[in-house]
């Protein structure tokens, strides 16, 4: 594939150029309810190049090799019209020059488990499920995405990496006449196939939150202090925090720029915040990014002072900081944006329960349901919480969502557990999907939380 | 497409081919800087095969290997997905004028130029920061099977997102306009545009609590989303709608009316017939309140009995591959029926209240059960019938079931946004939290 690759690369008249194939191999298992919707595995590919040529940069994606003559040209032409329109010429961070082979180590290869397996194993957690009478229907997935990466560059790099991602996850629906309530559930990471099996706790737990939703009432809005858990902390600072460290998202915008200046105080000091996608069985782990630059461990935040900011060459040249390998496409129709790998914010010293104790009264949110965010203000829901009184965990709430102001919130983080858990299962969409997308945190006490309920 | 079709006959019952071929030009305009142009060219295959009733899927980016593909679909076809439905003959179907052939002549340079003179038009009238998403895209759908349909249709979209940002954030107002090929937006579209976001210029502290709210069409998907998930034949046979059974009920005000039109090949994208090769046509919704249609797929047309509605779209709410998904329920083409009010009327019957010109987080919240919790990017706050500026970090909450109940006027104009054609639409007595 390289020799193929280069010959493309040869045909191209430019100051630099890159090219990634991708083979994709997906299988998907999904149930409905009872009933198989979907079962199958497919192999597709394409192909990217990007072209730097006189400060202007640009890329086509291209599913058709024959098509290499004719993307090349509008690499070209696109990259002519950004230098026409740049002031200010596009410079690429140097890097070094790889040639590397990478697969991570895996706990079970998945492409060595027959499909039938997977399916049981599938409609084993969905049965679990169903069992309970107050759940109306299910929507289980079994999704195996495997990336096969090879890159190359005109400045030597030649790299293969592979990507294999696995999870088992969906939709719980309990039905109580015509209330309506959900749950999500998920298993899975990118260290293998053995990460799903035995997981049975995982979907009865939320079997049983989602029965229990349907009693529970729905939360007050208002401003609350809570506890949020680390799924729900981890799309915080995901969300909130994480986008505005990536340096693509700021570099336009005059006044995140100004906020988000390295050295500036943004949250209390006891927050510390990392992006680390060299941390080994983890969702979000990779060893090279889509521009061929080594990952690295990245500090962010450090005692609430911003040290730190994801980026790809381009834009670690524009800042003058350092790359630190965050470039990446969520496959061969994209070229590479910059994107979390592992984000989450360190442990602190205390207990769950030394954290309900200084809470007192307030709430105890849990898990994510999505989030967004527009500049410095996010939303993102939670799937259920309880009220807590005088330190105690009480009676089930539900219809939570959470809106806030990143800095006002960060400073609001009052104390950090000692229990960090990372997210096994992703879907960053900005702009692309990120299935690996990982992210997490200990367990949270924020003040003044703005709770939109219904 | 043909021996495709022979090799797959050999070991099922039914074929069917799906091709879509697309050449995307896309450019993002940065607060006065070209920061990306890309391209895509992309074609792709999928393949489904019906034998005993049971259904075989794959898809695959190139033809190269037909082999691979058909034996992907047989693995498949061997899980034992069941089905009830067979492949659609259909033949006679509308043309539709959906392809502008000026598309072929519009330059990327253009397409910049273009976002050069917006973004130096509206920086003369305002302080906020420019950003614009515009691009071209072309593309080509073809669907063949063994029941002897055979239709193909081509498209062509231009397409400019206008942003207005409000300092200290990347919230602000915007409006998408969608043309079949390249044109310039009007210098009265701008300025319109330009006068709501002065409006909001200064940060107001309203106190939150019950009250008025207008949403913009750019916030109206937060409220369709739920109402897509009610009427699809899918949430019905999961028995996850509430409007099960309650065809002909009155469920929304009488001012409400909304319909699903393909055929509407005034706007961008028209289609006569769906991803399945079944005919498309106008379908009414929701007539004066009133619930009058569900919508379906093959699939779950079958499996309740009733008749398809020309529904099946390869389709993805983020941004995925739709060529790697199997049909499914799709409303795609929501037209909002316009009302009788000018935007400035309704501004004019508030008291007090909340415009909002985006919603934050309209996936996350209860979606089956028409629940809606969404933070406001941003919210303009009303005072006395004037826009008094805007409110950070807010949020409404409530139930479409009750809240489009509550509807106090519609806008007399409709436009593009996300998911479909929209007016203004002025409800009463929605929660607001606010950060005072």
């Amino acid at each position: 594939m390289f020799e193929k690759m280069k010959s493309i690369l040869m045909r191209v008249k430019a100051d630099y150029a890159d090219i990634r194939h991708e083979i994709k191999k997906e299988t998907r298992i999904a149930f409905n309810g009872k009933e198989l919707a979907e079962i199958g595995s497919n192999t597709t590919d394409g192909y990217v190049l990007r072209v730097l040529n006189r400060g202007g940069c640009s890329s086509v994606a291209f599913t058709s090799a024959t098509d290499h003559e004719k993307a090349i040209r509008a690499a070209m032409e696109n990259a002519q019209l950004m230098a026409n329109f740049t002031a200010q010429p596009v410079v690429f961070a140097k890097t070094d020059i790889i040639k590397d082979k990478y697969c991570p180590k895996l706990r079970e290869d998945p492409r060595n488990i027959t499909i039938d397996e997977k399916l049981q194993l599938t409609k084993k957690y969905n049965s679990l499920i169903l069992k309970n009478k107050f759940i109306a229907t299910t929507n289980i997935n079994y999704v195996e995405l495997i990336r096969e990466k090879h890159f190359v560059s005109t400045e030597g790099s030649e790299i293969k990496e592979e990507l294999i991602t696995t999870r088992v996850s969906g939709l719980i629906t309990s039905r109580d006449g015509t209330l309506l309530q959900n749950v999500r559930v998920a298993a899975g990471g990118s260290n293998g196939f053995a990460i799903l099996r035995n997981r049975e706790d995982e979907f009865e737990n939320k079997t049983r939150i989602a029965a229990d939703l349907l009693k529970a009432e729905p939360i007050k809005g208002g401003r609350y202090n809570a506890i949020v858990n680390q799924s729900l902390g981890g799309v915080f600072t995901h969300e909130a925090f994480g986008h505005f460290s990536e340096a693509d998202i700021i570099e336009n915008n005059r006044s995140m720029r100004q906020k988000m200046q390295i050295g500036a105080q943004l949250g209390n000091e006891i927050v510390n915040i990392t992006d680390d996608p060299t941390i080994p069985n983890q969702l979000g782990h990779y060893q090279y990014d889509d521009e061929g630059v080594v990952a690295q461990k990245t500090p962010l935040l450090k005692n609430g002072v911003l040290v730190g900011r994801l980026h790809s060459r381009r834009t670690a040249a524009a800042f003058d900081e350092p790359i630190n390998g965050h470039s990446v496409a969520e496959d061969y129709r994209y070229a590479p944006i910059i994107r979390m790998g592992t984000i989450f914010i360190e442990p602190g010293r205390e207990t769950f329960e030394e954290l309900l104790e200084t809470l007192g009264n307030g709430f105890y949110i849990i898990d994510a349901k999505g989030g967004q965010t527009s500049g410095e203000n996010f939303t993102f829901g939670a799937q259920y919480g309880y009220v807590v009184n005088k330190g105690k965990i009480e009676k089930m709430v539900r219809d939570i969502n959470i809106s806030g102001n990143l800095y006002s919130t960060l400073r609001n983080i009052q104390a950090i557990g000692n229990d960090l858990k990372l997210s096994q299962v992703g879907g960053c969409g900005k702009g692309q999907t990120n299935i690996r997308s990982c992210y997490g945190t200990p367990h949270l006490l924020i003040s003044n939380l703005v709770i939109g309920g219904a | 497409m043909e021996k495709t079709i022979n090799l797959a006959k050999k070991s099922s019952d039914q074929v069917e081919l799906y091709s879509l071929e697309q050449t995307q030009n896309t450019i993002r305009f940065e607060d006065k800087k070209l920061k990306d142009v890309q391209s895509l060219m992309l074609s792709g295959t999928c393949i489904r095969l019906l034998k005993d009733h049971k259904l075989g899927f794959a898809y695959t980016r190139s033809l190269d290997n037909r082999e691979e593909l058909v034996q992907h679909a047989l693995e498949s076809l061997r899980g034992g997905v069941a089905v009830k439905f067979d492949f659609p003959q259909t033949t006679n179907v509308p043309t539709l004028n959906t392809y502008d052939r000026a598309i072929t002549q519009t330059t990327n340079t253009a397409i910049a130029e273009e976002c050069r003179r917006i973004s130096s038009f509206l920086e003369q009238k305002t302080k906020g920061q420019v950003n614009l998403h515009a691009g071209t895209t072309i593309s080509r759908a073809k669907i063949v099977n063994t029941a002897g349909t055979d239709l193909s249709t081509s498209a062509s979209q231009y397409s400019i997102t206008i942003m207005l940002l409000y300092p200290g954030s990347a919230t602000g107002i915007h409006k998408t306009f969608v043309f079949k090929a390249f044109q310039n937006v009007d210098d009265s579209d701008l300025t319109m545009l330009v006068d709501l976001y002065n409006q909001g210029d200064k940060e107001s502290a309203a106190s939150g609590g019950r009250m008025k709210v207008l949403f913009m069409p750019e916030a109206m998907y937060a409220l369709i989303w739920r109402l897509q998930s009610a009427t699809s034949g899918e949430s019905l046979y999961h028995k996850q709608s509430p409007l099960v059974n309650r065809l002909g009920e009155r469920v929304f005000n009488e001012k409400l009316t909304i319909a699903d039109d393909p055929l509407d090949d005034a706007k961008p994208g028209a289609r006569a017939f769906d991803d399945e090769g079944v005919a498309c046509k106008k379908s009414v919704i929701i007539d004066k309140g009133v619930l009058k249609n569900y919508y379906y797929d093959l699939d779950y047309a079958a499996k309740l009995n009733v008749t398809p509605s020309g529904h099946g779209f390869k389709t993805s709410r983020w941004p995925g591959d739709t060529l790697s998904v199997k049909p499914s329920p799709a409303l795609q083409y929501i037209t909002f029926e316009k009302g009788e009010e000018s935007f400035r009327r309704l501004i004019h019957e508030m008291d007090r209240g909340i415009i909002i010109c985006g919603a934050l987080g309209a996936h996350s919240g209860n979606i089956p059960n028409g629940d809606f919790s969404i933070g406001l990017s941003p919210g303009l706050y009303v005072e006395n019938g004037e826009i008094a500026g805007r409110i950070k970090d807010s949020m409404i909450a409530g139930n479409i079931y009750e809240v489009m109940k509550r509807i106090i006027g519609i806008e007399d104009t409709i436009h593009p946004a996300y998911t479909g054609y929209y007016p203004a639409v002025l409800f009463e007595d929605i929660n607001v939290a606010t950060e005072s």
